[in-house]
């Protein structure tokens, strides 16, 4: 297998699970599987989800009504559980993502170079 | 749709297949697929169980899963299982079964309709030295029954027992004479009939019965037909109007009940019990001025003198179960102790468990399980053995009350009829069990939560074990203390029902019988009949087989019953003052009979008659109070306040003193003969007493034969043994000790149990310590000696402590002791000396375990 060495795991800020779900969603139904290797793959193999957080985090989405879970059978014939995003969660993803790009541009903002030192 | 476990199981299932499939297609063989998958994945059971966390919103999808969680784990371990659910099913039935008996006789209503505005009304003097009951007399009940406003109504009514004859066999039933608005005052109408009319309750025309339903059932076989019947009470025929209904016997278990049928006497009045329905709208208080204020426009009562009644109304309730009110609450303190115990023992278990599942419980805190999901978790368990406990703790109820009611002493316990096992009682044990699931539950759980994991997870590399260690010994000691509490409570009513029994009475007889007679005016309306029937049953008596002598006096020993009064004295030293004794009549041989010794002079024989010279027997106090130097046979006294020549009797003898009362005491007695008696109202009451000779069996039947030879129509009452009679007077702080040793018994081997079971773990925590000093040269005496030393050391605490309990506790037991002080440093002493004994041998098994180890065995083994 080849994994980038020497590249820690960033762990997720709280919250920041549930975006990434809600987003990886919007692209169709998944089971877990499939949603942990798209997150990995989107990210160029930098965020590798702990299956310890991303099926609670399935379950306590789902239980929020933002994504619908049901069984059905994969391409290789398992029975697996497949998430759907739902208009909840539609509208929750919306949400969650402007407050992102808010977080993200101020904190961009913070660590951008300044343009000219400040004078004493 | 909700999730199983199961089905999370599957989904992570189908992951892992997906995980290695990908890795195969890749390139890697099928073991290094699976190896890293769950690498990747991580703990398959922790990640399963977190999302369940996530899953079980709802509190009682938790609590399900926490119980199946604590099913398994309890059925895991069935020994410790099975220990504590016993111990708890013990000490909550026992609960449950004082609780049924307190429920019914202290808590539920009376089964009166709308019984909360049922007063008992009094004007009587309160500063008397002795208590009165609450009552009202014959005037005044009459002058309240017309002018009361507070009131909706009030009534009277008078205890009487009456004898009921033609009928089988003549028997004494309980009964009361009521007025015509008792029934309608308590709100029960009778089942079958009619209550009493107005005019029935006037003196004349009052000759109407109503049975009560088991009256009816029991010797009128249910009959409907007896309405306008007639039946016989003492030799009066009545008409019966009604059958109450099921379940109705006030007051005082009640058979018969008669009309009031007041008839004033102008030279005395009467003291009877009245009760009044308060209205809707009266304070007690309006109610209390009012009768004040009408007992005080009556005319005063010349004979009253100084004496100052005060109008007073109690709650209906009060006055019948003040009595037993303390009894109860103490044995409900004594069964709480009990409990108290099982629940630090419990807890004890718990405590030893947890330990043994510190690794359990550090592997799922190392994986992320919360504190408070792991405390839940462990309450949950505690909740779970308690509500078992509590399970099975309702057929030790059931057991319980049937043993407590058939030990009850008759008559003692008022409501006692009543008492059943219900919906309050199920209510109570469920609460008791979930008090107790806490209470015992929470300190494990706590301290199992704070469990940091990795301590418990080097938890090899330990040599002494030390966890919990304080918190069970504390627990121990408590046990100790409290077990050594109720023992002294036992033991001190141990000691008091001895000294009874020890007790010197001053005659020797208890093998001999006594038959008790009351002989019914209508029958026996003068002295004379009334002597003529005495020397009659007398005559009859001496000819039964196997008596070898027979007597009679005119009350019944070891009864509250009696006739007490001063008199005169023919000489120049007048009565000291205030002297008053008792004045019991007998027959000639009674003495004789009862085993009581003649000191000097003579007994009284059928010489001493009507017309012949009056004398009486004086106990030895008498002769001695008054007569210090002298011979008291020949001295004279006299029962009249001015006594004319022909009314002085002369001292034939002298006997010694004896105990015939209830309160157990010496009385300085004079005896007067019942030949010369001419006061019908001295000896209607007749106790008839056969001494059988040493090989005699059952006197009884003969003396009921005896008795129906003379009058079929007078029933025998009290035929039994002076033994019998002495049991009968002390029943009441008999049942308390039984029921107090009982449940001391009980403490004492769970004390001892939970003393075993920490010295016992204690021994298998130390086991490598112990081996090793074995190794290094320790004799099994060192290792005896220092497991014994820990005993000693919870013991002698907690006896301290329990000592110090004691004293301040064992108070309210003096009521029932009987020259027993509630400190006694000797029962004290005793039972301490017990409780360490049983300490000690409790500590003795694991101590001998502890000696026997093999050192170097210990050693290789555990590593």
């Amino acid at each position: 297998m080849n994994e980038p060495r020497g590249l820690s795991r960033i762990e997720l800020l709280q919250g920041t699970l549930d975006l990434i779900i809600l987003q990886t969603l919007r692209w169709g139904p998944r089971h877990g599987y499939g949603i942990a290797q798209m997150i990995r793959a989107s990210s160029q193999n930098v965020l590798q989800v702990d299956t310890g957080s991303l099926y609670p985090a399935l379950h306590r989405l789902e239980r929020q009504g933002w994504i619908a879970a049901a069984w059905s059978t994969s391409e290789n014939k398992q029975r697996v559980r497949v998430y759907t995003l739902t208009a909840k969660g539609r509208k929750q993803l919306e949400r969650e993502r402007s407050q992102w790009e808010q977080l993200s541009h101020a904190i961009a903002a913070i660590l951008a170079p300044p343009l000219r030192p400040s004078e004493p | 749709m909700r999730p199983s476990d199961d089905e999370i199981q599957e989904e992570i299932a189908a992951h892992l297949r997906m995980a290695i499939a990908d890795k195969m297609a890749r390139g890697a063989s099928r073991e290094e697929a699976e190896r890293a998958a769950r690498a990747e994945f991580g703990n398959v059971t922790h990640v399963a169980e977190v999302t369940r966390d996530v899953r079980g919103g709802l509190w009682l999808e938790r609590l399900g899963q926490d119980l199946r969680y604590g099913w398994r784990a309890l059925r895991r371990t069935p020994a410790f299982t099975t220990v504590a659910v016993a111990t708890l099913a013990l000490a909550i039935g026992a609960n449950s079964a004082v609780f049924t008996v307190v429920n019914s006789v202290l808590l539920q209503p009376l089964p009166f309709r709308d019984p909360g505005r049922l007063y008992a009304v009094s004007y009587l003097p309160t500063d008397l030295p002795f208590e009165l009951p609450p009552g009202v007399d014959d005037r005044l009940y009459l002058e309240y029954r017309q002018h009361v406003s507070r009131f909706d109504r009030i009534t009277g009514y008078q205890r009487q027992d009456l004898t009921l004859s033609g009928v089988r066999d003549a028997t004494r039933l309980p009964g009361a004479r009521a007025s015509a608005t008792f029934f309608e005052v308590l709100g029960v109408q009778p089942a079958l009939g009619r209550a009493f009319s107005a005019d029935e309750d006037q003196a004349g025309t009052d000759r109407v019965v109503i049975l009560s339903d088991r009256l009816w059932r029991a010797r009128f076989n249910g009959d409907r037909a007896i309405l306008g019947k007639a039946i016989t009470l003492d030799g009066i025929t009545r008409t019966v109007v009604g059958v109450m209904p099921r379940g109705f016997t006030f007051p005082a278990a009640s058979q018969v009940w008669t009309p009031l049928a007041l008839r004033l006497d102008p030279g005395n009045s009467f003291l009877f019990p009245v009760i009044g329905r308060l209205r809707a709208d009266a304070t007690p208080e309006q109610a209390k001025s009012e009768l004040e204020a009408i007992a005080l426009a009556m005319p005063p009562d010349p004979r009253a003198g100084g004496i100052k009644p005060v109008a007073r109304i109690i709650p209906l309730k009060d006055t019948l179960i003040g009595k037993v009110r303390t009894s109860l609450l103490v044995l409900v303190g004594a069964v709480a102790f009990v409990l108290l115990i099982a629940c630090a023992n419990v807890a004890n278990l718990l405590l030893i468990r947890a330990a043994t599942r510190r690794h359990e419980m550090a592997v799922r805190i190392a994986l992320g399980a919360s504190r408070a999901r792991i405390a839940r978790q462990l309450l949950t368990e505690s909740l779970l053995i308690a509500l078992i406990g509590a399970a099975a703790g309702i057929f030790v109820a059931f057991a319980g009350v049937r043993a407590l009611l058939a030990l009850a002493p008759a008559g003692r316990i008022p409501r006692i009829d009543e008492v059943h096992l219900n919906g309050w009682v199920l209510g109570f044990t469920l609460v008791v069990a979930v008090i107790t699931g806490i209470l015992f539950g929470v300190v494990p759980a706590r301290s199992g939560a704070r469990r940091e994991p990795q301590e418990a997870l080097g938890q090899g590399t330990r040599l002494v074990g030390g966890s919990h260690h304080g918190l069970r010994s504390v627990l121990v000691t408590a046990e100790i203390t409290l077990a050594l509490m109720l023992l002294s409570g036992a033991g001190l009513m141990i000691k008091s029902f001895l000294m009874i029994r020890s007790l010197d009475t001053g005659y020797d007889a208890s093998r001999v019988v006594t038959m008790s007679v009351n002989l019914p005016e209508i029958a026996y309306p003068d002295a004379a009949r009334l002597r003529a029937f005495h020397t009659a049953l007398l005559e009859q008596l001496t000819r039964i087989r196997g008596a070898s002598a027979v007597g009679a006096v005119a009350f019944r020993p070891m009864s509250d019953v009696g006739i007490m009064g001063d008199f005169m004295v023919d000489g120049p030293t007048p009565l000291p003052h205030g002297y008053t004794v008792d004045k019991p009549t007998v027959s000639p041989g009674y003495f004789a009979a009862l085993g009581i010794r003649l000191l000097a002079g003579r007994d009284f024989t059928p010489a001493d008659r009507a017309g012949a010279p009056g004398v009486v027997v004086v106990s030895q106090t008498v002769a001695r109070r008054l007569w210090p130097n002298e011979r008291a046979v020949g001295k004279r006294i006299s029962m009249q306040d001015q006594p004319g020549p022909n009314d002085w009797l002369t001292v034939i003898g002298v006997v010694n003193d004896v105990v015939q009362d209830a309160q157990l005491s010496r009385h300085s007695t004079i005896y007067l003969p019942y030949l010369q008696t001419s006061s019908a109202g001295f000896i209607n009451q007749m106790t008839f007493v056969v001494r059988p000779q040493p090989a005699a069996g059952n006197l009884a039947p003969a003396m009921r034969g005896a008795l129906r030879d003379v009058d079929p129509a007078v029933p025998a009452q009290a035929l039994q043994t002076m033994d019998q009679s002495m049991m009968d007077t002390i029943a009441e702080p008999v049942f308390q000790m039984r029921l107090l040793a009982t449940f001391a018994c009980l403490a004492l081997f769970l004390a001892a149990l939970g003393t075993y079971g920490v010295l016992a773990y204690d021994v298998t925590e130390r086991t490598r310590e112990i081996g090793l000093r074995m190794a290094l040269g320790a004799t099994p005496g060192t290792v005896l000696r220092m497991v014994l030393g820990r005993t000693a050391t919870l013991a002698f605490t907690g006896a301290a402590l329990g000592v110090a309990g004691s004293l301040m506790l064992t108070r309210v037991l003096t009521r029932w002791l009987f020259e027993v002080k509630p400190t006694d440093p000797a029962t004290l002493t005793a039972v301490t000396v017990v409780l360490l004994v049983a300490a000690f041998l409790a500590g003795l098994l694991p101590a001998q375990r502890a000696a026997g180890d093999r050192g170097l065995t210990t050693l290789l083994l555990r590593d």
